[in-house]
């Protein structure tokens, strides 16, 4: 049998990964209740320090955080609902 | 005329004036009250207003980092041995202007755009139109970083870099390109997964081996592949585990590069959490870069032809804790630690084997600005063939930074 050249094996093992995520994504992608469930503060607290520190939601107007919650949902790709979430508190915490 | 009808009259018209008063100041009362009451419905539709999300909006953010940079640096080659020393106030690379446009258009649209006055001279980092297609589907389009790992496109900001310079050779993997791009986050049970394509002009096989890319013209028509899918396997998101791939020719035809393919690869983590009294920050990527096998032209007499294994690794792992518990300044203190490694190809005019070690000391005047203090060791063994007149020998740096990062 033929050797695989490191690289070879290296692209396989990334097929396998890519094609478990996908087949995991489209057979559970909905929520848990209790991930459904999660506030915005709890949201804001958990994803913006994963790059850097919180923000304060006094750092920008109501219309400003409209338009940074969609740079950082395609920043830190949240989803959809943790976007609407985080940038609903911010919003309302001023 | 009889006394008592004087009387009646004044009586009458007494009544008359002082009913008239009234009325008038009642009016006026009432007058007063609806002013006031009107004045206080306008500050409230204009509040409301200034909370709506408007159809369109431009915002401008962006950063700014400054600093100072001593160096000594130490060269031996054929066991000789030069030292230099240096200070530059800014230095070229440590020192960066950014200011970021953004401009929504409604819910669907955001264009961004971040020209930058750098190295002393202006360049773009992105100019790019998002089209948020559905929910956790993003569509991009124009000139972007693309998705190869996370530190070029997540963690490069001098504001959110923990230390005051970049992790060698990683950002170097991950271009900026003309392209497309899908990307978005999903929902996973109790985890999350993100995925990101891109689809890029080529990057380019440049004489010496290295790559180059950014071109408006994709010169051999192959377009460049580049994925990443991320996911989050704990609940509270504070690990993050990604893998990259970046596939595509880079070959210009007609040349004996013409079939010359360019492969990567890239391993990312992420894990931010609290452990009290700590919040505890590790970050680390391992990229790797194969490119085939070509002929090069030797640059001694631009005529012998030389070959050598093009195959690159860069890593980093950095680690930092900030005592965001404690109720002193310790609280705006964060010590961060990273070590780097960056190997090139041996036998190439440009080839070596590199190391550095980091630390620093930041000061977080706000939650986007701070003032750091880092010290950083650095040792590089040259690998590039003697033969070629590349070899460097051995360097051996040592740097002081001082440096004010902010997000505006």
């Amino acid at each position: 049998m033929k050797k695989l050249q490191p690289i070879q094996t290296l692209s396989l093992v990334l097929i396998f990964i890519f094609s478990l995520t996908g087949i995991l994504s489209l057979n559970s992608c909905a929520p848990t209740s209790a991930i459904s469930a999660k506030t915005g503060v709890q949201l804001w607290g958990e994803n913006c320090q994963r790059c850097h520190n919180t923000p304060s939601p006094m750092t920008f107007s109501p219309q400003q955080w409209e338009t940074i919650g969609m740079h950082m949902q395609t920043r830190a790709l949240l989803t959809q609902d943790e976007k609407d979430k985080i940038v609903g508190f911010l919003k309302s915490s001023r | 005329m009889k006394p008592t009808i004087k009387l009646k009259s004044l009586l009458l018209l007494l009544v008359i004036i002082f009913t008239g008063s009234r009325t008038s100041v009642v009016a006026q009362t009432q007058n007063a009250t609806d002013s006031a009451l009107s004045d206080r419905i306008a500050a409230l539709e204009l509040q409301s207003n200034y909370s709506r999300t408007g159809d369109d909006h431009l915002l401008v953010i962006g950063l700014a980092t400054f600093g100072w940079v001593s160096t000594k640096t130490t060269n031996t080659i054929d066991g000789v041995s030069t030292v230099s020393r240096s200070n530059s106030f800014p230095d070229a690379d440590h020192f960066e202007f950014s200011p970021m446009f953004l401009w929504r258009h409604g819910t669907k649209f955001l264009m961004e755009f971040e020209p930058s006055f750098s190295n002393n001279g202006l360049g773009v980092n992105w100019a790019d139109i998002s089209y948020f297609a559905a929910p956790n589907l993003i569509i991009r389009a124009g000139y972007l970083v693309v998705p190869f790992g996370t530190y070029s496109k997540r963690l490069a900001a001098g504001w959110i870099n923990k230390l005051t310079t970049d992790p060698m050779g990683i950002s170097e993997m991950a271009p900026t390109d003309y392209g497309i791009e899908v990307e978005g986050g999903l929902p996973l049970g109790s985890m999350k997964m993100n995925y990101n394509f891109s689809l890029t002009n080529s990057n380019l096989l440049n004489n010496d081996g290295t790559l180059s890319s950014g071109s408006m013209g994709d010169v051999n028509s192959n377009k460049t592949f580049t994925g990443r899918l991320g996911i989050l396997p704990l609940s509270n998101s504070s690990l993050e585990l990604g893998v990259s791939g970046m596939f595509g020719k880079v070959g210009t035809p007609g040349t004996s590069f013409q079939n010359a393919k360019g492969t990567a690869y890239a391993f990312d983590l992420n894990y931010v959490n609290t452990i009290s009294p700590l919040l505890v920050n590790i970050k680390a990527q391992y990229n790797i870069k194969n490119i085939s096998d070509v002929n090069y032209i030797s640059p001694v007499d631009s005529v012998t032809a030389y070959t050598f294994t093009n195959h690159s690794t860069a890593a980093f792992i950095q680690c930092s804790l900030r005592p965001t518990t404690a109720d002193n300044f310790l609280h705006d203190m964060e010590l961060a630690g990273r070590y780097t490694t960056y190997n090139t190809p041996s036998n190439s005019t440009w080839g070596s084997d590199q190391s550095s070690y980091t630390i620093g000391l930041s000061y977080w005047m706000s939650w986007r600005s701070a003032l750091r203090l880092s010290y950083e060791s650095y040792t590089g063994n040259s690998t590039a063939s003697k033969a070629l007149n590349a070899y460097t020998g051995k360097t051996l740096k040592n740097s002081w930074y001082i440096q004010f990062a902010i997000q505006l």
